[in-house]
């Protein structure tokens, strides 16, 4: 395959997740990470060529609440700029993209919106086409379900199982002083909680919340000397499945499948070898169909931070497991960090039932010579 | 028959019903409750000592943060204004009327108000202008305590005195 | 800072859409209210897809003809509300969320069940319940909702 630059994972900032900050608006929240994601790489802001950011108004009710944005990320003089109505780990990618095209060779990457300040079934209604789907009233609980109902009958997976995927997620969230929900709860615990939308109860349902991302993105040359141990990025793809939910198959994730395939081939890896999985599962039928499409199984290796079953601000979820991944290569994760992690993978989804699917290859080396 | 009508229906109509759930944030709190006590409020940028009102907790332009809350006078210099004649839906105002960039004095930016009290061909770039708030016990702590801006009668503001705050 | 009190606002926000259909949504939402029909296309990759877009979404290319399909099929998925979210719900809980593959139809649509939610199974069959004449506008309610199969 043709020679890539290698670009890495220099800097990864996050403000802990909580239900809701009555203190601060969104781009207040994002504004402290900005700055500490460029201090902790040695620079400022003049040594970032791009910046691009994910996030979405619907999310808090603010039209063109992206621009307000901007008056945090040191747009002055006039900045490269771009925003994506999408989880800020598709801004990461196009970053990506920008410096294979030798556009940039350093870029920061946002993701904000306060997810306490709308009501996210009312919001991602609105992903559904207005004729056919959106009038029932389904919501990302809904189609979830229905995606999770489908898995079940296929695989013969259990409600037990279900459960024990969320307390393994519960269990590591414990030690991620980032996480919402820090709590531990046991199977027994999670398959007591009463139904939300079943097969999915309450407990297996990911908690938003409010919070606020920057990762620094920098080419081979400048990455090494605003991170000790950069997190190369060896592989990524991503892939779109159908609108329609009816004219897919929900109980599997194709889309998820060949974006692996192709982000892992990429690396010049398998999925067995990675020592991290952060997937974006907002549900652990989610979490199933994705290990599924990777090849791989349950283990300590998926979500060491606790994924988002302990904390999902919708529109960053997928940039905070790129972020994770990142701390665990780099030997910044601290009480959850996996040891000598090498290779790690990071999932982002977008849509309903894992429509979308996004999938970065990081390793502690770099992968073109 | 072997097709549906040949008529379409034309329209789905929906209704998108958003219910959301602002918080105000502590330095625009800050900068409307000051409001019912007829102050208003800028910030300090701490680098370069730029004021901007309302406050900012930094300065877009120097990327640092805006530390210092500082009081700014009601009263200040039209820097550019429009006359409207279009009504605007669900607010009762009588057209035409004049908005208008104001440049309070002490602040860096201008905020946005409506000129009244006088005619909408007498508006002028640089004309003196004052706030003319909602009596005492009527006001709430948001944007509508201050109901408008009025010409003081002052001379105009000579124009290098403004431009670089339109 | 933390001692400034909160100010907080709720708002609801409200936009009125009028969506155009084109020809192939249009006719067949006309077909439910009309006909009491349900009407699906044959396109290339796809079979007979129910409801109709007028183009394939396996390739692009624009839709063929019409088939029309039996208003009772087997659930696919099921997914059982146990919450009613207001103002977007269209009953009280319980009450579910389904695919269904109508028969004669090649892919499933989303739709709800109202009634005997209890004993919804994938591969449960379903009939379609009719709005009423009066109550049929050209949407896809014009099917209330669809209930287990006698």
């Amino acid at each position: 395959m043709a020679k890539l630059r290698n670009v890495a994972i220099v800097g990864f900032a996050q403000a802990p997740i909580v239900v809701r900050d009555e203190h601060r608006v969104a781009s207040e929240i994002l504004y402290p990470q900005v700055r500490r994601a460029l201090a902790d790489c040695g620079v400022e802001r003049d040594a970032i060529d791009y910046q691009v950011a994910g996030s979405a108004d619907y999310v808090d009710g603010r039209p063109f609440g992206f621009v307000a944005a901007l008056d945090v990320t040191g747009t002055w003089p006039p900045r490269q700029d771009l925003h994506l109505e999408m989880d800020a780990a598709f801004a990461a990618h196009y970053a990506w993209i920008r410096m294979q095209a030798g556009d940039c060779d350093t870029a920061i990457v946002c993701g904000y919106g306060k997810n306490s300040e709308g009501e996210p079934e009312h919001v991602l209604n609105l992903e559904l086409d207005p004729y056919y789907q959106a009038p029932l009233g389904l919501g990302p609980t809904s189609t979830a379900a229905l995606q999770a109902s489908a898995f079940m009958a296929r695989t013969g997976t259990t409600d037990r199982t279900l459960a024990e995927v969320a307390a393994r997620n519960r269990t590591a969230g414990v030690r991620n002083p980032d996480a919402l929900v820090r709590a531990r709860a046991t199977a027994d615990d999670l398959e007591r909680t009463p139904w939300a939308v079943a097969p999915l109860r309450k407990g297996y349902l990911a908690p938003t919340g409010d919070s606020a991302v920057c990762v620094v993105l920098a080419t081979e040359g400048k990455a090494e000397k605003m991170c000790e141990r950069p997190a190369w990025i060896r592989g990524v793809d991503q892939r779109i499945e159908r609108q329609t939910l009816g004219s897919r198959d929900l109980s599997a994730s194709a889309g998820a499948r060949l974006a692996a395939e192709k982000a892992l081939a990429m690396a010049g890896v398998g999925a067995r070898e990675a020592d991290v999985v952060e997937l974006a599962a907002t549900n652990p039928a989610e979490e199933l169909i994705l290990l599924e499409a990777l090849g791989i199984g349950p283990s300590d290796a998926v979500n060491p931070s606790g994924g988002p079953l302990c904390g999902h601000p919708f529109m960053m979820t997928g940039l905070i497991r790129l972020g994770e991944a990142f701390r665990q290569l780099a030997g910044r994760a601290g009480d959850h960090a996996v040891p000598r992690a090498r290779t790690a993978i990071a999932h982002a989804t977008l849509g309903h039932c894992l429509q979308q699917n996004l999938f970065f290859v990081l390793g502690t080396e770099r992968r073109w010579t | 028959m072997n097709e549906p009508p040949k008529e379409p229906v034309k329209y789905v109509e929906t209704t998108i019903h958003l219910p959301y759930h602002y918080v105000a944030g502590d330095v625009r709190a800050r900068y409307l409750h000051a409001l019912k006590e007829k102050k208003i409020l800028g910030a300090r940028c701490s680098k370069a000592g730029k004021i901007f009102v309302p406050p900012l907790v930094a300065s877009p332009e120097s990327f640092a943060p805006c530390e210092e809350f500082i009081e700014i006078a009601a009263c200040g210099v039209v820097t550019t204004y429009c006359v409207v004649n279009i009504p605007v839906i669900g607010r009762n105002i009588e057209i035409p009327y004049v908005a208008a960039s104001v440049a309070l004095d002490g602040a860096d930016i201008s905020i946005f108000a409506m000129i009244q009290e006088c005619k909408p061909e007498d508006v002028r770039m640089g004309m003196r202008v004052e706030a003319v708030w909602k009596p005492d016990g009527e006001r709430q702590g948001d944007h509508e305590d201050i109901q408008y801006f009025r010409p003081t009668g002052e001379p105009d503001a000579p124009r290098e005195s403004f431009l670089h705050r339109l | 800072m933390s001692s400034v009190p909160i100010m907080r606002l709720d708002v609801v926000s409200e936009f009125p859409y009028k969506h155009s259909t084109g020809e192939t949504i249009g006719r067949f939402l006309a077909g439910l209210k009309e006909q009491k029909k349900i009407w699906g296309q044959r396109v290339a990759g796809l079979g007979v897809v129910v409801p109709p877009l007028g183009y394939s979404e396996a390739d692009g290319s624009a839709g063929g003809e019409w088939v029309e399909v039996k208003p009772t099929g087997v659930v696919t998925a099921v997914a059982v509300v146990h919450e009613a979210v207001e103002g977007l719900h269209p009953f009280p809980a319980p009450f579910a969320f389904v695919l269904v593959k109508l028969d004669g139809a090649d892919t499933a649509m989303a739709h709800v069940v109202k009634d005997g939610v209890e004993q919804l199974r994938i591969g449960t069959r379903v009939e379609a319940v009719w709005a009423p004449d009066e109550a049929r506008i050209g949407s896809i309610r014009d099917i209330a909702c669809f209930k287990v199969a006698s």
